[in-house]
């Protein structure tokens, strides 16, 4: 690395270090950062001054520290960042579609949230049209024996809306993708101008089922730039919920994958357990899915300690019970067994996370590697099976309903308590992170001068994890599969679309 | 309506553009606790066999297609239920992604407001779409101790 | 199967009455904030619009308008409210008019 990048090199108070680099050094800070198997987490773009700024978030794991590499775009491009690290490839679309700047060389890019029929003028971050631009989106064709199966994008009952293209010879499933247009909402463009408080509100919504785990990462990124210290028994608060979160998605994808497997009685059963989670849940901080806990500075909400010490165990029992019903019957195991296989590898160059990226070796927790809040404090025990596949995924999930059991027993013995700090008025942006239960969750936010969101980059598990769907799916599987695959990486269209 | 629907109604629902909570308080419809074919409701599959269209989600624009097209596959009479703050337009505002109340781009003749509706609440408004149950919100009270006797 | 079926057996019935009875789990819901129209002045009015987030909340002169249709019942006015406002416990909101969900509360332009 070239002394210059060594000086613009700064550690911020949050543990995050900071590099500003050129647009020449770019590609070789990314091939070293590759190289020494640094995971890339997320990679956005951010007007600045009328100018394009890139950043690169690096998780140096098993190093507590995140790693910030950014650089003003001057000129047209930049260097073809997913050649050398592939998670890149997602993000480097995103970027084309929201601000009109394309990597140099001539890839073929993916559709993400502009629609095909959406008019020049559809509204995006920041995008100055070319004058004679190129058709933005890689052709498809489908041509030999194989034929493309459209799904969607109304699905089934109870199910979000997503497209997926099957290119099949048959029955076996040769290659599939995603549209997920459908659901985009343009929160982050939504979010500038905004007060974080205000903010919060829109980031709960933007993935509902995450609620906790995204806003706790929007308002670490915000108490970072106020320089806010939240009470200790607040924070523990938070990671109740966070927890509590975490359960109650387990149970659900374990519900899934029963509807998924065909077992209705299973399904049933874990759809007790899962209202009875959502009821403790409004029992114990007054609301079904955890909206309105978190503020900016604090807990706003709950919690009711002799409510989760009389039923928590109960309700968690009742998932236990499930689970060990699943595992004795066969016509369940087999069908989850080997089916929707995420190898080790692609894991790792995809940049997964969560339960997704634990179940294919993956050894990953932001509450472990990151400790932040209450987890500065507690020992999170993190589950890795190596399969791949549904059931390692599955067996993950069960694991961590066991962590999280007892984390929030540790947790409610220290104290609990509801309380929020004012934050005073300040300028500046800040990484934040979380783990929620789809794996970690980053915000990226920056303050101008009165406090407002000058622009606020969410990047839930669910945007992550998509990416992996159509390798798993294609692992030797056949179309019954791909429900019980898409139950096992319970992932959300939300999440992804924003 | 009753007449029509009060023994036995099949469900269609569609997402545009929701948080993916209303769907998750929707699938637990079907679960015991709340079990809706006690009460002859029926999830179907298909637009063909619905009778009734819960729709989720404040209108994404890029959606309307697909929603209408949902709309006019169901077969006469039909009814449309808005579920949730955002097809109400209590969460996103309209803006060149989202119409930001269903009303712009479906008849909607059932309102179930909450964030989520709880699935009591989205039992009720479907027992009030079918004419089953009297519609409660005309009677409450918003306001305590108008005349000045109340609890506070 | 028989592991499923016995568990079935030992459950019992969970199904709730509604509409026959109400649950009594549905009072921890959050619901719609109601009003204490003796202490509730112009001023107080306009800090409760200016903390909702979903734009429920309106002021219209001498009224306030609450939209329960928009209402996410997200408690920020109950919050700021000092008490003026609490928790309706209303959650049976349904119904086939939009124009009902809008409620109009008369403020009060004195304290008493």
């Amino acid at each position: 690395m070239s002394r210059e990048i060594e000086a613009s090199r700064y550690r911020a108070n949050d543990g995050v270090e900071y590099l500003r680099v050129g647009m020449a050094e770019v590609e070789g800070v990314v091939e070293d950062m590759t190289k020494a198997g640094t995971r890339l987490a997320d990679l956005f773009g951010s007007m600045e001054d009328e100018e394009l700024v890139i950043r690169l978030v690096y998780g140096r794991e098993p190093e507590p520290s995140y790693a910030v590499v950014q650089w003003p775009v001057r000129g047209g491009g930049y260097p073809p960042l997913s050649e050398v690290a592939p998670a890149a490839f997602v993000e480097e679309c995103e970027i084309y579609e929201q601000f009109g700047l394309k990597c140099s060389g001539a890839k073929g890019l993916n559709r993400l949230v502009v629609p095909p029929h959406a008019a020049p003028d559809f509204p995006r971050l920041a995008h100055r049209p070319g004058r004679q631009a190129p058709p933005p989106h890689a052709p498809h064709y489908v041509t030999g024996e194989a034929i493309e199966f459209p799904v969607g994008p109304v699905r089934g009952v109870g199910q979000e809306s997503l497209y997926m293209g099957l290119v099949t010879s048959g029955e076996e499933l040769i290659d599939l993708y995603l549209m997920v247009w459908h659901k985009h909402r343009g929160i982050e463009r939504r979010l500038q101008q905004l007060r974080p408080q205000q903010a919060l509100f829109l980031v709960e919504r933007a993935e509902g089922l995450s609620a906790v785990g995204n806003s706790w990462a929007f308002c670490r990124a915000v108490e970072s730039i106020t320089d806010v210290m939240v009470p200790e028994a607040v924070e523990r608060t938070r990671a109740v919920a966070l927890e509590f979160e975490r359960i109650y998605n387990h149970a659900a994808s374990l519900a899934a994958l029963c509807q998924a497997t065909s077992l209705t009685v299973g399904q049933a059963q874990a759809e007790v357990a899962l209202e009875e989670l959502l009821r403790l849940n409004a029992a114990a901080f007054g609301h079904r899915y955890l909206f309105g806990v978190l503020a900016p500075g604090g807990v706003t909400r709950g919690p009711d300690v002799g409510v989760i010490r009389e039923r928590f165990t109960m309700a968690v029992d009742e998932l236990r019970r499930v689970a060990a019903a699943l595992r004795s019957t066969n016509s369940f195991m087999d069908r989850v067994e080997v089916c929707g296989v995420v190898s080790i590898d692609d894991a790792r160059r995809l940049g997964l996370v969560g339960p997704v990226a634990r179940g294919s070796g993956q050894d990953l927790d932001t509450r472990r590697d990151h400790p932040y809040g209450a987890y500065r404090d507690c020992r999170v025990e993190v589950p890795v099976r190596t399969a791949g596949d549904c059931l390692a995924r599955m067996e993950v999930i069960l694991a961590e309903v066991e962590t999280s059991a007892a984390l929030v027993t540790e947790l409610v013995q220290a104290g609990l308590r509801a309380g929020s700090v004012d934050l005073p008025p300040a300028a500046g942006a800040a990484l934040g992170w979380c783990e929620s239960p789809r794996g970690e969750s980053l915000v990226w936010v920056s303050l101008d001068r009165e406090g407002r969101i000058r622009r606020a980059r969410l990047r839930p598990a669910s945007a992550r994890n998509w990416r992996a769907f159509d390798d798993a799916a294609r692992s030797r599987n056949v179309f019954t599969d791909i429900p019980i695959i898409e139950a096992s990486f319970w992932l959300t269209v939300a999440g992804f679309a924003r | 309506m009753q007449s029509l629907f009060g023994r036995s109604l099949h469900i269609r629902t569609i997402d545009t553009g929701s948080c993916a909570v209303c769907e998750s308080e929707i699938r637990l419809l079907a679960a015991p606790h709340y079990d809706l074919h006690r009460l002859g409701f029926f999830f179907t599959p298909s637009p063909r066999h619905a009778d009734l269209l819960l729709v989720t989600g404040p209108a994404v624009r890029a959606f309307d297609q697909a929603v209408k097209k949902t709309y006019l596959a169901m077969p006469e009479p039909k009814i449309v239920v808005a579920v949730g703050a955002c097809p109400l337009g209590g969460v996103y505002s309209e803006d060149a992604f989202v119409h930001g109340s269903l009303e712009e781009v479906l008849p909607v003749d059932v309102f179930i407001p909450g964030c989520p509706p709880s699935p009591l609440a989205l039992l009720q408004g479907l027992l009030v779409a079918v004419g089953r149950l009297a519609e409660k919100v005309d009677a409450l009270s918003f306001v305590d101790d108008e005349a000045g006797t109340g609890e506070w | 199967m028989a592991v499923w079926f016995l568990r079935g057996l030992r459950r019992g019935v969970i199904t709730t009455r509604y509409p026959k009875a109400i649950d009594s789990w549905t009072a921890s819901l959050p619901t719609p904030p109601a009003f204490d129209a003796r202490r509730l002045t112009p001023a107080v009015a306009d800090r409760l619009v200016d903390v909702c987030p979903s734009g429920a909340l309106i002021r219209d002169y001498e009224w306030l308008v609450l939209d329960l249709g928009a209402c996410t019942a997200c408690g920020r006015c109950i919050a700021v409210s000092r008490g003026v406002a609490r928790s309706s416990g209303a959650f049976e909101l349904s119904t086939t008019e939009r124009g009902r969900l809008i409620k109009r509360i008369r403020l009060r332009d004195d304290v008493r």
